[in-house]
């Protein structure tokens, strides 16, 4: 038994993800048969994140790569290029924009990524943080393991299943916790929660940083605590890669409180699969608004 | 606006905090021609307080703020040798050195930490729009202490050589700029360290008038800055950091008139203008001949200030097609901006969106965007045409218009013709 469960790790398709949520749902589709790895470690911001020679090796050993898309990762495109074998670059049997058939929100130009012949809108990124689109992403996931590994179909679509029946279970669960926040006024540093706030009806007014990278102007901030104080928003969502100060100076300026949430997995401690980070991230915002 | 001024005036506070220690002592920079020194300490304080962060330590907790402070003290004591070990490599090259080592060591450490890339962020990005009192009453009492050292030592520390009365210079600006990088950002620390201290060691010769006019200059200039970002809706930090620009350029143009023979300085300057305008106009001319197609800065600037300039080339058709396509655009941009505030909307008001209606609001999205492309492509093709149809001639005329603008001795010229 000993001699086997190496020898079994080592037949296990590698699959790598951009991000540690699309690496979650791969798990959860692939169960023992897959092996996922995630370049972007938790709670770095993906948009930003330049490759490691490490990443390269993984690269080498994998057969499917899993990609967030809709110019979230887009640094991932040169790494492809640059060292990855032809079946995994776009169009290639292991590439998977876990993107595909997702109904983006937000879009407002089109894709500034090399295209491949279909109208891209670059619309919000953060997609994966509804989970209702999980059904999209996981579908996404499904179909490219079962094009590298048809002998195992049966298998993974039994896998996807089971979790879309855990998830559904989950979703209503945390629907209920968060019935309470409905239409409750939130403000964010960063747009990061719309597909979030569709699905549980949260409100989130405004962002502290309308631009990434740009900071904000005094007649922002000054609009920002106007509509705080207008609409009565008493909670600031951060995320904890993102600048303490600003949000901290913010919350003192219209009496509100931080709530700190992870739009990954692994961002916050507990937040180690893709359900559990909806479990933090609902408890964390019933919390705050229990002590309020 | 009102509101926004409200928290303006305590940022503007610590700018003013922030000019009246940092011209001091770039005015001791200049001198010592150590300029980047700031960057480096800013650096090593900010590996410090990683190292610190890399141990467990809170990053506003003591123990961080220790370890910035031993790290830059033992900064200080590099720094106060690299002048007597600079000897065939310039000292702002050994500082360079230690900038850049301590930059990449803290992204080495960093890379190994969760969390981490944040906590970097957080120590050398400050942002001064929302710093405030709290701020204020931290760093008037350091900066009045290190003004008080400096002011008592201040015989010792003007006579330089000993390694120590340096270690005690390096040391003391380390304090400094640790905080006020943590307040204000490398970039805004850099130019009121900087600026204000040039502008006074433009204009007088004693340290005193130096760092009235640099106080006074870098105080003004702040003032203008914080307006212009109120004013026109832009990032502080970064409106400062140009208002400094600005400010040195003016007293750049200023100098000559003020320190030599003013109507000389006046020549100077009117034919520099001449020759700057005459070779702006020369160059477009030659651009518009051979690339038409291409962007030209100088008429596309005119264009975007002054619409109404393009009808001098456009033809009536031209015209009609490029503000059509140009109504157009706006139009499908407002129709897409309506439709992602109906879906905002939709999140919490009324009944929930279905899929399908998201998917087909998604590919309206998508449908308003290309369209709106398309339009822009037709705009710039039907500008693009038309500078092709008039190139010769426009190209000819600027040039003309350039040679009589260059202060060349056309009279000399004429009265030497052969006639």
């Amino acid at each position: 038994m000993g001699q086997t469960a190496p020898a079994r790790a080592q037949e296990r398709i590698r699959v790598v993800t951009t991000t540690t949520d699309l690496r979650s749902l791969t798990e959860a589709v692939g169960g023992d048969l897959v092996d996922a790895v995630s370049l972007v470690p938790a709670n770095f911001d993906a948009e930003e994140y330049q490759p490691k020679p490490q990443d390269v090796l993984r690269l080498k050993d994998a057969r499917l790569v899993v990609r967030v898309g809709l110019d979230y990762d887009l640094w991932f495109d040169r790494l492809l290029e640059a060292t990855a074998a032809r079946e995994l670059r776009r169009g290639g049997p292991g590439y998977v924009d876990a993107s595909w058939g997702i109904a983006p929100l937000e879009v407002r130009g089109v894709t500034v990524g090399p295209g491949d012949g279909h109208a891209h809108g670059s619309g919000n990124p953060h997609y994966w943080l509804d989970p209702k689109n999980a059904n999209f992403i996981t579908a996404n996931i499904l179909e490219g393991l079962a094009r590298i590994d048809p002998a195992n179909a049966k298998t993974y679509e039994a896998n996807r299943q089971a979790f879309l029946a855990r998830l559904s279970a989950k979703l209503t669960e945390w629907e209920t916790r968060l019935a309470p926040l409905r239409s409750m006024p939130l403000i964010a540093y960063h747009n990061s929660w719309p597909y979030f706030a569709r699905r549980f009806r949260l409100d989130f007014v405004d962002f502290l940083e309308a631009k990434p990278g740009v900071p904000p102007t005094p007649s922002h901030l000054a609009g920002i605590i106007e509509a705080m104080r207008t609409h009565g928003a008493r909670m600031v969502v951060r995320e904890p890669y993102e600048p303490e100060r600003d949000v901290a100076f913010l919350a003192a300026k219209a009496d509100a409180s931080v709530v700190v949430l992870a739009a990954s997995v692994g961002a916050l401690p507990g937040t180690g699969d893709y359900l559990s980070l909806f479990d933090t991230d609902v408890a964390a915002l019933v919390d705050a608004a229990a002590a309020r | 606006m009102i509101e926004a001024i409200g928290f303006l005036w305590p940022s503007f506070l610590v700018a003013v905090c922030l000019v009246g220690i940092h011209a001091y002592f770039g005015i001791k920079i200049l001198a010592r021609n150590v300029i980047f020194v700031d960057l480096a300490l800013a650096q090593i304080a900010a590996l410090g307080a990683t190292v610190a962060f890399m141990l467990g330590h809170p990053a506003q907790s003591l123990a961080t703020y220790g370890y910035s402070l031993t790290f830059t003290l033992l900064a200080a004591v590099l720094l106060a040798f690299t002048r007597t070990w600079a000897t065939r490599v310039p000292q702002e090259a050994l500082i360079g050195v230690i900038y850049v080592v301590a930059a990449a060591a803290s992204i080495l450490l960093i890379d190994r930490a969760p969390q981490g890339a944040e906590h970097l962020k957080q120590i050398l990005t400050g942002n001064i729009l929302t710093s405030g009192l709290g701020e204020v009453a931290t760093i008037v009492p350091l900066y009045l202490a290190v003004a008080l050292v400096h002011f008592l030592l201040r015989h010792r520390l003007a006579q330089s050589g000993s390694v120590f009365w340096e270690f005690v210079f390096y040391a003391t600006f380390g304090m400094v700029v640790t905080s006020s990088v943590a307040l204000a950002g490398v970039l805004l620390v850099f130019s009121f360290l900087i600026i204000p201290a040039s502008i006074g060691v433009m204009f007088a010769s004693t340290l005193p008038r130096q760092l009235a006019i640099g106080w006074i200059a870098g105080v003004l200039t702040s003032a203008v800055g914080f307006a212009a970002s109120f004013a026109f809706d832009l990032p502080t930090g970064a409106a400062i950091v140009c208002a400094f620009g600005v400010a040195l350029a003016l007293a750049g143009l200023v100098y000559p008139f003020v320190r030599g023979n003013h109507f000389v300085a006046l020549g100077i300057t009117v034919r520099a203008v001449r020759w700057g305008v005459a070779a702006l106009i020369a160059g477009s001319a030659i651009q518009l001949a051979v690339t038409p197609r291409a962007d030209l800065p100088l008429i596309d600037m005119l264009e975007h200030a002054a619409p109404t300039f393009r009808n001098l080339y456009f033809t009536m058709a031209e015209a009609a097609a490029y503000q059509d396509a140009s109504e157009y655009a706006e139009r499908h941009r407002l129709a897409a901006e309506q439709l992602i505030e109906q879906e905002r909307r939709s999140r919490t008001q009324g009944e929930a969106l279905d899929e399908a209606a998201m998917q087909r609001i998604s590919s309206f999205l998508k449908s308003y965007a290309e369209m709106r492309r398309g339009e822009q492509f037709v705009m710039s093709e039907v500008r693009a045409r038309a500078r092709e149809r008039v190139r010769w001639s426009v190209s000819l005329g600027l040039l003309a218009v350039a040679l009589l603008l260059a202060p060349l001795p056309w009279r000399r010229l004429w009265a030497r013709l052969p006639r």
